[in-house]
């Protein structure tokens, strides 16, 4: 395992504390630096200050969107290296398609099984295209 | 037994009796003049009597040729063309007839002032017919603009469930064979239970004010329809009254419905098993939480875990699938949806350009007109942007991507959100933006780019728009005699003004039914003493073989023209469905029938309708000396066929309708009133043409 210093760093934003508190558990456990933050309003200020590599940043969020913080930090372009991975309950071929148009380097829909979301975050984090599956997705 | 001989023939006795009583009386006078001198008459004398009664025939024939060529046949040609301005309503005037009725003294100058007198009274008649019936005309123009445009099929039918009228959408919904008539069955369109039972009800209780629901079934397309009849008011003790009935298509509304409803059982379904076993697992967890002896439970939750994850997935793409099938969605031109937003922005005050390929989008066309109007509205009251230019471009799969675009200010997405929970105007009452986007099945957000800013908009379906389709004539066809017309099953005792007609002409590659095919076949349906415009069944046939350049030149049909046309067995059936119930009638039909009987088997249809030959009737009018070819019946009748319709089976298959139309008051005028008269008398000339009828 890399030392604290090389670890990755990824910052959820995610306002239901029991899925908070499940990926807590399971970036740690795959040996990220995890942060969290629950509300919209202030993740824009936070990943401006700590330039995780990755945010998990879920779209239904109260005050701010995730769609909004999305398109804020990709308007940012002292933000250019932080990665995006959206998360969304609902999860509709539409939303991917907004969440990906705003910037979003990644889109999962909830409920999402954990090995899926560990390929997708190892994937956006190694810089690899998104599968065809998200571009089909598209047109469905 | 004399007067049912033409004139020309009686004249023709006259004139033979005559030379006979001639010869006769040379005969009986040389015997007479031998008998009493007792002696044998000189050859001198025998030559001189026999010259003489050459001389004397030849005489009598001369007169006879003179008197039939300007008296007879004067006679016969003024008698027949004053027949026709009297029935066929010809006005050309008798200046021919009169040149060869120039030794009748004052008779033709006498038939040609009654006939001018006839032709102006009648149109003087008809002059105040006309005026006083343009008021009612009118009328009857808005009332059938009005029903052609209603958008549900509107019919009217006879206690027979015969067809007296219907419009436009009458034949979009039940026109998936062949498109419905006049005088057709509905009940050949239409499974006939529903309509039966509705009727037999409603008639039953005889109260036309009282109407009754009904859903059906179309028996070509297996579309669903949802109708309403309610039966017209009695016009007397027995006869049995008609009935009209709307129809609507909601085959899509049922498939809608029966999808949402399937994929709502299948969600309860689905989830209700593992979130049941989910509760008992971890109930059973929570009751042994701390003991030691606890089971190692945990791969039993993962697999309800994932069994509920992988259901709520998949339900979901599912619902996000068909969720706009659920809201019914037109297709509409790109075109004409552009329009619509250029008028609304110009309405607004805003400037719109326009850019689109011609492609046909499944929308909400009002909807989504207000819809990017109102966005358009709150860009510039944002004062961001008032000249916009709206794009819709393809995408690779079946989806189109509309943008609305501006140069300035870009809009930030949270922005965006905030406006589409809003209502979008006074008109559309309590609809949101979000409503509208829902309606589609798609989203929206803004769109950045280098030289402008955009809100896009993907549409689910759109397509390259083909070739504009004919306009479907969207207008009501009716003939409201029919409700009264007294049905006979015999055709022979049906009186012709009672019968449907089909005229027809074929063109073929050739002269030898043998060893020649159709090329085309055109027909037209004569209903109650009219044409019907809009019955009309018109196709040009794959010959499957070359057509000669020869043929080519008479009708202009070329090999090229007839690739993709049905063949002659798929023409056949179609237009075997066309005629069905009525009587045939062609230009000498003989020739187009037996092409059409050598294909009997391949069609699996029988061509035994009832059938007239307009030459064999044109015979019974005119004599059989007369000429009986299309162009000269037609010349006769006043018809004009235009040259370039000419042996184009449309061209004479109206001609030859239009020639119809006038000779059967000219039949009706010599007595000939039934099918069967007309057929008997026709029967007199079957030495011109083959008794099809006999066949």
């Amino acid at each position: 395992m890399d030392g604290a210093q090389d670890r990755k760093r990824i910052l959820v934003v995610e306002d239901e504390d029991n899925i908070a508190v499940a990926l807590d558990y399971l970036m740690t456990r795959e040996g990220y630096a995890q942060q969290r933050i629950a509300t919209g309003a202030g993740a824009i200020d936070l990943i401006r200050e700590t330039r995780p590599d990755l945010v998990l940043l879920d779209v239904m969020l109260p005050e701010v969107s995730g769609y909004e913080i999305c398109q804020n930090v990709r308007l940012d372009p002292t933000l250019a290296a932080v990665k995006i991975l959206m998360m969304t309950a609902r999860g509709s071929a539409m939303e991917r398609r907004k969440g990906l148009a705003m910037g979003a380097d990644g889109f999962i829909s909830k409920p999402f099984e954990l090995k899926a979301l560990r390929a997708e975050v190892r994937r956006i984090l190694a810089g690899e295209p998104a599968p065809l599956e998200a571009d089909a997705a598209r047109h469905a | 037994m004399l007067d049912r001989l033409g004139l020309r023939v009686r004249i023709l006795l006259f004139f033979a009796l005559l030379a006979a009583g001639a010869v006769a009386a040379l005969v009986g006078g040389g015997a007479m003049i031998a008998r009493r001198s007792d002696i044998a008459l000189a050859p001198e004398v025998v030559q001189g009597l026999l010259v003489a009664g050459f001389a004397m025939i030849g005489l009598v024939v001369w007169v006879w040729f003179l008197f039939d060529q300007n008296v007879a046949r004067a006679i016969e040609s003024l008698s027949t063309a004053i027949r026709a301005r009297a029935h066929a309503g010809i006005e050309h005037d008798l200046a021919a007839e009169a040149r060869a009725a120039r030794y009748l003294g004052d008779l033709a100058p006498a038939a040609e002032a009654v006939t001018r007198t006839l032709v102006q009274t009648r149109s003087a008649l008809a002059e105040s017919v006309a005026r006083e019936t343009t008021r009612l005309a009118a009328e009857k123009s808005r009332l059938e603009t009005l029903l052609a445009d209603v958008p549900v099929a509107v019919l009217l039918c006879t206690a027979d469930h015969q067809l007296v009228f219907y419009n436009g959408q009458a034949v979009d919904i039940l026109g998936g064979g062949t498109a419905p008539g006049l005088d057709r069955n509905l009940l050949d369109y239409l499974r006939d239970g529903p309509i039966r039972h509705a009727y037999d009800r409603l008639a039953g209780a005889g109260d036309p004010d009282q109407a009754s629901d009904l859903l059906c079934a179309t028996v070509a397309g297996g579309r669903l329809l949802s109708g309403r009849m309610r039966v017209l008011r009695r016009r007397g003790d027995t006869t049995q009254p008609g009935y009209v009935l709307t129809l609507r298509d909601v085959t899509a509304d049922i498939a809608a419905h029966t999808s949402r409803d399937a994929l709502l059982i299948e969600i309860f379904d689905r989830v209700r098993r593992p979130a049941a076993n989910l509760q008992t697992v971890i109930g059973v967890l929570a009751e042994l939480e701390g003991q030691g002896d606890a089971p190692d439970l945990s791969a039993a939750l993962m697999a309800e875990i994932e069994t509920l994850t992988r259901a709520i997935t998949d339900l979901g793409a599912r619902y996000d699938a068909i969720q706009s099938d659920w809201r019914p969605l037109i297709n509409t031109r790109s075109s004409d949806l552009l329009d619509g937003l250029a008028a609304r922005f110009q309405a607004a005050g805003l400037d719109l350009e326009t850019e689109s390929p011609d492609l046909i989008v499944q929308v909400d066309g009002f909807e989504l007109v207000a819809f990017w109007s109102w966005l358009a509205s709150r860009i510039a009251e944002a004062g961001i942007a008032r000249q916009f230019r709206i794009v819709i471009e393809e995408e690779d799969g079946p989806g189109a991507l509309m943008r609305l675009c501006w140069q300035g200010q870009a809009l930030s997405v949270g922005r965006l959100d905030g406006w589409l929970t809003q209502t979008l105007s006074r008109d559309t009452g309590e609809l949101t933006a979000r409503a509208v986007l829902q309606a589609h099945g798609a989203e929206a957000w803004p769109e950045a780019a280098r030289d402008r800013n955009a809100v896009v908009m993907p549409i689910r379906n759109a397509r390259r728009a083909g070739r504009r389709p004919p306009p479907i004539a969207r207008r009501v066809v009716y003939d409201f005699d029919l409700l009264s017309k007294a049905r006979n099953a015999a055709v022979a005792d049906t009186r012709l003004d009672d019968l449907t007609f089909v005229v027809f002409d074929t063109e073929t590659t050739g002269l030898a039914p043998s060893s020649d095919a159709i090329v085309q076949i055109a027909a037209v349906r004569l209903v109650n003493g009219r044409r019907v415009e809009t019955e009309v069944f018109d196709t040009l046939v794959d010959p499957k073989r070359p057509i000669p350049p020869g043929s080519t030149d008479v009708h202009g049909i070329t090999d090229s023209m007839v690739v993709g046309a049905p063949d002659v067995v798929e023409a056949g059936r179609q237009f075997h469905k066309f005629a069905e119930g009525a009587v045939l009638v062609a230009h000498n039909a003989p020739f187009d029938m037996e092409f059409l009987r050598r294909q009997e088997g391949a069609i699996g249809k029988s061509f035994d309708h009832p059938i007239l030959d307009t030459v064999l009737l044109s015979a019974v009018v005119y004599g059989q000396l007369e000429q009986h070819s299309l162009d000269a019946l037609t010349a006769r009748l006043g018809i004009t066929i235009p040259a370039e319709a000419r042996h184009t089976a449309i061209g004479d298959t109206v001609a030859t309708a239009d020639a119809f139309l006038k000779l059967v008051p000219m039949l009706r005028a010599r007595g000939l009133e039934t099918f069967g008269q007309v057929l008997t008398e026709v029967r007199k000339h079957g030495r011109l043409l083959k008794d099809i009828n006999a066949d």
